[in-house]
């Protein structure tokens, strides 16, 4: 194709949904409508599956433990900066969960060469570990839920991690892939957390894929939350206690602390030149005297050598 | 099959309303507007909305706008614009300025908002492209934090309207796409469209008609349908 065809193809990249960068195939109509089901259909085969099995109990091995959290791996051929990522958390006796806050896949081709790097790894025999699984948007195009549903099973949830001593952690997961958790996920949210106030959570934790706001133009041309709902979930948020709230999307790391909700937007792990980066959380019983103290995080760089791969 | 039926719809959806502005400006009149509506959104689902504005032409290069939105989702905004205008011996160049407030009751949030943008209109195309900002800040802020509100410092804005009739017609149809109206500066990526009419009753009271379709995840993200809302109005020129 010549070069000037490129350029005539540039404003579709810029304008359609679900753009596929290594095959330039093109889902001109998911500008209007995404090929995978809508967010209440998701949400409904989620909690399909959740009714069946259940929601999962993390045993953590200590009071004080950490959780490895990582973003917009966006795997295509190269998948080193997702392994570093597996191995340190399998490698650290203190960590019972990890999560993937989505954008798994770069390409709707990926997903084997991505998901077998969890398998491919060795797990630790001196612990057991769980990695919890996020939705995000190019885990969508091409109607790709089929694929993560086949993988995951499920895109909204919650886990508790429970400690030795009976201590829970809260850690709640939702499906934000279009910009909205729509109608049906966001009632089931309020209900959680009306639930949850009842519940004598140590520490409450939100995550999801799309970040709320938009501060800059870091992530260009794509869309995040609508204003309606970034308003209902801060105001839902702080009113519930929620100390904390992860998210990806963005590629780029922004922290606020805003009427007593820390709200994280991650650096992207993907193999791409730029730094990586990954979050280590830390969740240690309420101090009686600073509340803030017990729920600490600190994002840690992948090494040069593996992330210039 | 059912994605091309449900894309239609969605192609549709703007031609089943109509939608216009409650008051037109480029007019010579004084006109004040009352206007009604019924809105749907995942968030708040079904709202009422009642608008009144009032249209001032301070002179033939400046004009004045203020609006008022009364939300039974328990949203209140409240806009001011003001329009210098430049005579050019084809079509009117202007300078849209617009400051917002929100209360957004509901979310115990205020919402701070302007925009300014250089607009071109013509007979049958009026369009505008500009830049804004928000602020946006809860009612009372918890003593541990740390930002006393979060700051969007930069939103392109834009706004194309296309008129099957001159404007200064006694009635009309008009498509609109913009990330903007009166009540609201949206997020770049997040356009609203809408369909408009109104039809003058005589030369003081117009009658206007208005729908607008927001939909969710168009760039990038999985599209699909957020919001909609429809919207009558009468108004009135002095």
């Amino acid at each position: 194709m010549r070069k000037s065809s490129y350029l005539f193809l540039l404003p579709f990249f810029l304008l359609t949904s679900c753009a596929d960068p290594d095959t330039t195939d093109l889902d001109v109509a998911g500008l209007f409508s995404g090929q995978s089901e809508r967010t209440n259909v998701r949400f409904t085969q989620s909690m399909a599956y959740n009714d069946s099995v259940g929601y999962p109990v993390i045993a953590a091995s200590d009071e004080t433990y950490r959780v490895f959290v990582c973003t917009d791996t966006h795997i295509s051929d190269c998948r080193d900066n997702l392994e570093y990522f597996i191995s340190a958390y399998r490698q650290a006796l203190d960590c019972p969960l990890a999560l993937h806050l989505g954008d798994h896949i770069d390409a709707q081709t990926h997903w084997d060469f991505m998901d077998a790097a969890f398998t491919d790894i060795p797990a630790n025999p001196l612990k057991h570990d769980t990695c919890l699984h996020l939705v995000g948007n190019h885990d969508l195009y091409f109607g790709q839920w089929t694929t993560y549903r086949s993988l995951y099973r499920t895109g909204t949830y919650y886990a508790v991690v429970q400690t030795p001593s009976g201590a829970q952690d809260l850690f709640i997961v939702l499906d934000s892939g279009e910009g909205s958790l729509g109608s049906l996920q966001l009632a089931w949210l309020r209900q959680l957390l009306d639930w949850a106030d009842n519940q004598p959570f140590r520490h409450r934790i939100v995550c999801t894929h799309t970040h709320l706001f938009k501060p800059d133009a870091s992530q260009g041309h794509t869309s995040n939350f609508e204003l309606e709902e970034t308003y209902e979930l801060m105001s839902l948020f702080t009113r519930h206690q929620i100390e904390l709230f992860l998210s990806g999307h963005d590629h780029s790391r922004e922290v606020y602390n805003l009427n007593g909700v820390t709200y994280i937007v991650l650096d992207a792990l993907e193999q791409k030149g730029n730094p990586a980066f990954y979050l280590e959380l830390t969740l240690a019983p309420v101090a009686s005297s600073s509340v803030s103290s017990s729920l600490a995080y600190s994002f840690v760089s992948v090494p040069d050598s593996v992330s210039s791969h | 099959m059912k994605k091309i039926l449900l894309f239609s719809l969605f192609l549709a959806l703007p031609l089943v309303a109509w939608p216009a502005l409650p008051v037109q400006h480029g007019d010579s009149a004084y006109a004040l507007s009352l206007s009604a509506g019924y809105g749907y959104n995942s968030t708040y689902l079904s709202h009422g909305d009642f608008d009144i504005s009032a249209f001032l032409p301070v002179n033939p290069y400046c004009e004045l706008q203020a609006d008022i939105r009364l939300s039974t989702a328990d949203v209140y905004s409240f806009g001011f614009q003001a329009r210098p205008k430049f005579l050019i011996p084809v079509g009117c160049l202007y300078l849209q300025t617009q400051i917002l407030y929100r209360d957004l009751h509901r979310n115990l949030f205020h919402e701070f908002s302007g925009a300014v943008s250089l607009g071109y209109r013509m007979d049958y195309v009026d369009f505008s492209l500009g830049c804004g900002m928000r602020l946006m800040r809860p009612f009372a802020l918890d003593y541990h934090s740390t930002e006393q509100m979060v700051a969007e410092p930069f939103i392109l804005t834009y706004s194309l309207r296309v008129f099957v009739r001159p404007q200064s017609a006694d009635w009309n149809l008009y498509f609109r796409l913009s990330d903007w109206d009166d009540f609201q500066i949206e997020r770049v990526w997040s356009p609203i469209f809408g369909l408009g009419a109104w039809y003058d009753i005589d030369s003081h009271c117009r009658l206007g008609l208005m729908a607008d379709c927001k939909p969710t995840g168009m760039f990038h993200l999985n599209a699909a349908f957020y919001a909609a809302s429809a919207l009558a109005s009468f108004s009135y020129r002095f």
